[in-house]
């Protein structure tokens, strides 16, 4: 399109205020990709339902920077309806650096019973006997996988910053989720147990196999009542809930984040459309002597709505890219907050990334749409004598 | 004379204000004719500009007819007349109107876009065009590093670069001081004589009008003279010409 360059000028003209536009559709935009990644997990089928997953996670009232007693996972797999239990304890530390590239999530966990919490996951390369017989031995994502393109056998060295101990492990399986990432590592805690006495005997999280939902919601309530008066009282709730963290306890968080999100992008098409008429307002004449050069309606009101286009592309591009390079280093820093279970669950879904680029469109198209539309059709000669 | 190349029958041009009805040209009749070189003078609020509005189809009469060459352009769509326009059109204001964020071959360049021409073929119609103009060392320049004669030279390019059957000129001198004036007559006198090109031009300066061919007197809204200069000797039609001046609205 020959036009193209006129309308590149035309969006810069006034520098300071095209970029004080592209500016505030930018971070707008970073939100509503966050709210987008918050509510598409809330959609995430909740495995209690569709695969009859019914697990439910325990930990510290507090926290989950407070351990359990590892006593309490045998007190609860004594409870009637609870199938399997495992233990999880967050490792930290860290991959080569602490680079957000190679971060991911780590944990110390017993092998043998994790395979019977998670037995929705499959063993997609090498097998759990192999990573049961291996102390050093360590069950990885398929994601992980691909990301650092490992291959079983490989050595994988982590340095221990929660506990000061560095650890050597053996890639020996890789497992893969029927939904969500698989983008975590486990090894056996035993090994941690070995090299680090103190660390005996504390869990960060139980996690347990139900029967079936009721017992799951009958269970949740039994664990919390049976450690009230412990030293270390429990909270005990659903994977689902677990992973959306305090959100969930907000009632209908997905009609409230649905409405702020729609507030924003309101937001940011007005403040687009007030760029736009002002701009629009500054070239009356202008566009007057392009029709006289024979421009017609329809590229007049084409190149108006370039512009606004433009801007807002300009904008939503820089947004979602800065999203896209932002995800990691947000993810790592919001593992050891209360966020920690939407963090872990956060994932880069293509579908936020397209509701971006959709809203950008839409705040482009919309924000020039009044303004062109008066352009194209405006008198010329009323545009001529237009003075300012 | 040749051939009429405009032909303007009993054209009514009103325009409302409030409820007010402003008759501006009233049944006017007013012909063409090919390689003529055209001034039109006439008071402030005679309806000049009007008139060449609607001969140049920007804007419409509100009855009448307007034939340039075969084309009847007061029966033409709004799209076809912006595609006529295009064509057979060149326009130069008072004001210049360049787009002060393009350069002056870009700016000439304008009306190309609209034309199917290459990259490198519009690139040689601008060169040709600024170096008509005595412009061509400046075409990468931005309006604001030209003075005003150099702009209103550069919209003079951007009137021709493409070929144009007709050039409409309104006060183009207006805002110049007086040797890029004189530069903008001889230039459009050039325009006029060697690349034939057919011209109005609105002038309320004698020394303007005592370039053109021929010359028009419109006042309140009506043709009353139309004096070829040949026929006239210098002496003459200076004092005829001083007649039509009206002082410049303050
Ligand atoms: N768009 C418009 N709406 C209302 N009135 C108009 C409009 N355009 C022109 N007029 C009126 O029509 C009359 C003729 O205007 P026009 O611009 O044609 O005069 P002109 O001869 O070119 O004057 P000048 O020498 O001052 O340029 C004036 O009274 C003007 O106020
Ligand atoms: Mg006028």
């Amino acid at each position: 399109m020959k036009l193209l360059p006129l309308i590149l000028k035309n969006v810069f003209r006034k520098k300071a205020r095209a970029i004080l536009t592209i500016g505030s559709i930018i971070l707008p935009l970073l939100v509503i990709c966050l709210m987008g990644t918050f509510l598409r997990l809330l959609d995430r089928p909740d495995p209690a339902e569709t695969r009859g997953m019914f697990r439910i996670v325990t930990r510290h009232k507090v926290g989950l920077a407070s351990p359990l007693p590892m006593s309490y996972a045998e007190k609860i797999r004594q409870l009637d309806g609870a199938f399997a239990v495992t233990k999880f304890n967050w490792f930290g530390g860290k991959y080569i650096d602490n680079s957000a590239r190679n971060f991911f999530a780590r944990f110390a966990v017993e092998p043998e019973t994790l395979v019977q919490v998670f037995d929705d996951a499959t063993i997609t390369q090498g097998s759990a006997t192999d990573w049961f017989n291996d102390r050093a031995g360590s069950l990885v994502g398929e994601d992980l996988m691909k990301k650092f393109g490992w291959r079983i056998g490989d050595q994988i060295v982590l340095i221990g910053d929660i506990y000061p101990v560095t650890i050597q492990l053996t890639i020996r399986a890789v497992y893969q989720l029927p939904d969500g990432d698989s983008d975590a590592l486990f090894f056996n805690r035993e090994y941690l147990e070995e090299a680090l006495p103190s660390f005996q005997g504390k869990v960060g999280t139980i996690w347990t196999k139900c029967r079936d939902g009721a017992a799951a919601t009958r269970l949740s309530d039994e664990i919390d009542q049976m450690f009230e008066n412990s030293p270390y009282p429990t909270k005990t709730e659903t994977e689902k809930a677990f992973q959306m963290g305090f959100v969930s306890m907000l009632g209908n968080v997905k009609l409230l984040i649905t409405s702020l999100g729609t507030i924003v992008v309101f937001v940011i098409l007005l403040i687009a459309a007030n760029t736009m008429a002002l701009s629009a307002r500054e070239r009356i004449r202008e566009i007057a002597l392009l029709r006289t050069l024979g421009f017609s309606r329809v590229t007049i009101l084409m190149l108006t709505l370039g512009e606004s286009l433009m801007l807002a592309l300009f904008g939503g591009i820089l947004g979602l890219g800065l999203f896209v390079v932002g995800f990691r280093p947000l993810k790592a820093s919001l593992i050891n907050t209360p966020l920690s279970g939407f963090a872990t669950a956060m994932t880069l879904f293509p579908e936020v990334l397209l509701l971006g680029l959709v809203i950008t469109i839409f705040v482009g198209l919309f924000s020039g749409l009044v303004p062109a539309i008066q352009a194209s059709m405006r008198p010329i000669t009323e545009g001529l004598r237009h003075i300012g | 004379m040749t051939n009429p190349l405009i032909i303007v029958e009993n054209i009514v041009k009103k325009y409302h204000r409030g409820a007010e009805e402003l008759t501006v040209l009233n049944s006017l009749n007013f012909t063409v004719y090919e390689g003529e070189f055209v001034a039109l003078m006439g008071p402030s609020g005679s309806g000049k500009t009007t008139l060449l509005n609607l001969i140049a189809g920007i804007d419409r009469p509100n009855s009448g007819y307007i034939f340039v060459g075969k084309d009847e352009i007061s029966a033409l769509s709004e799209d076809k007349l912006a595609e006529w326009r295009s064509r057979h059109i060149g326009f130069i204001f008072q004001t210049y109107n360049l787009i002060p964020v393009l350069t002056a071959f870009e700016n000439v360049e304008l009306p190309l876009l609209l034309t199917p021409l290459g990259k490198s073929e519009r690139r040689k119609h601008v060169e040709i065009a600024l170096s008509i103009v005595g412009l061509a060392d400046r075409m990468s320049h931005y309006p604001r590093q030209l003075s005003g004669g150099q702009e209103q030279r550069v919209a003079i390019a951007r009137a021709i670069v493409t070929d144009p059957t007709l050039l409409m000129a309104d006060e183009p001198t207006g805002d110049l001081d007086a040797k890029s004036a004189e530069e903008v007559l001889i230039l459009l006198e050039r325009l006029n004589s060697e690349f034939k090109k057919t011209i109005i031009i609105v002038t309320h300066d004698p020394k303007a009008a005592a370039r053109a061919s021929r010359l028009v007197r419109l006042e309140k809204g009506i043709l009353k003279e139309d004096i070829p200069t040949e026929s006239l000797d210098s002496a003459r039609f200076a004092e005829a010409a001083s007649v039509f001046v009206e002082a410049r609205p303050k």
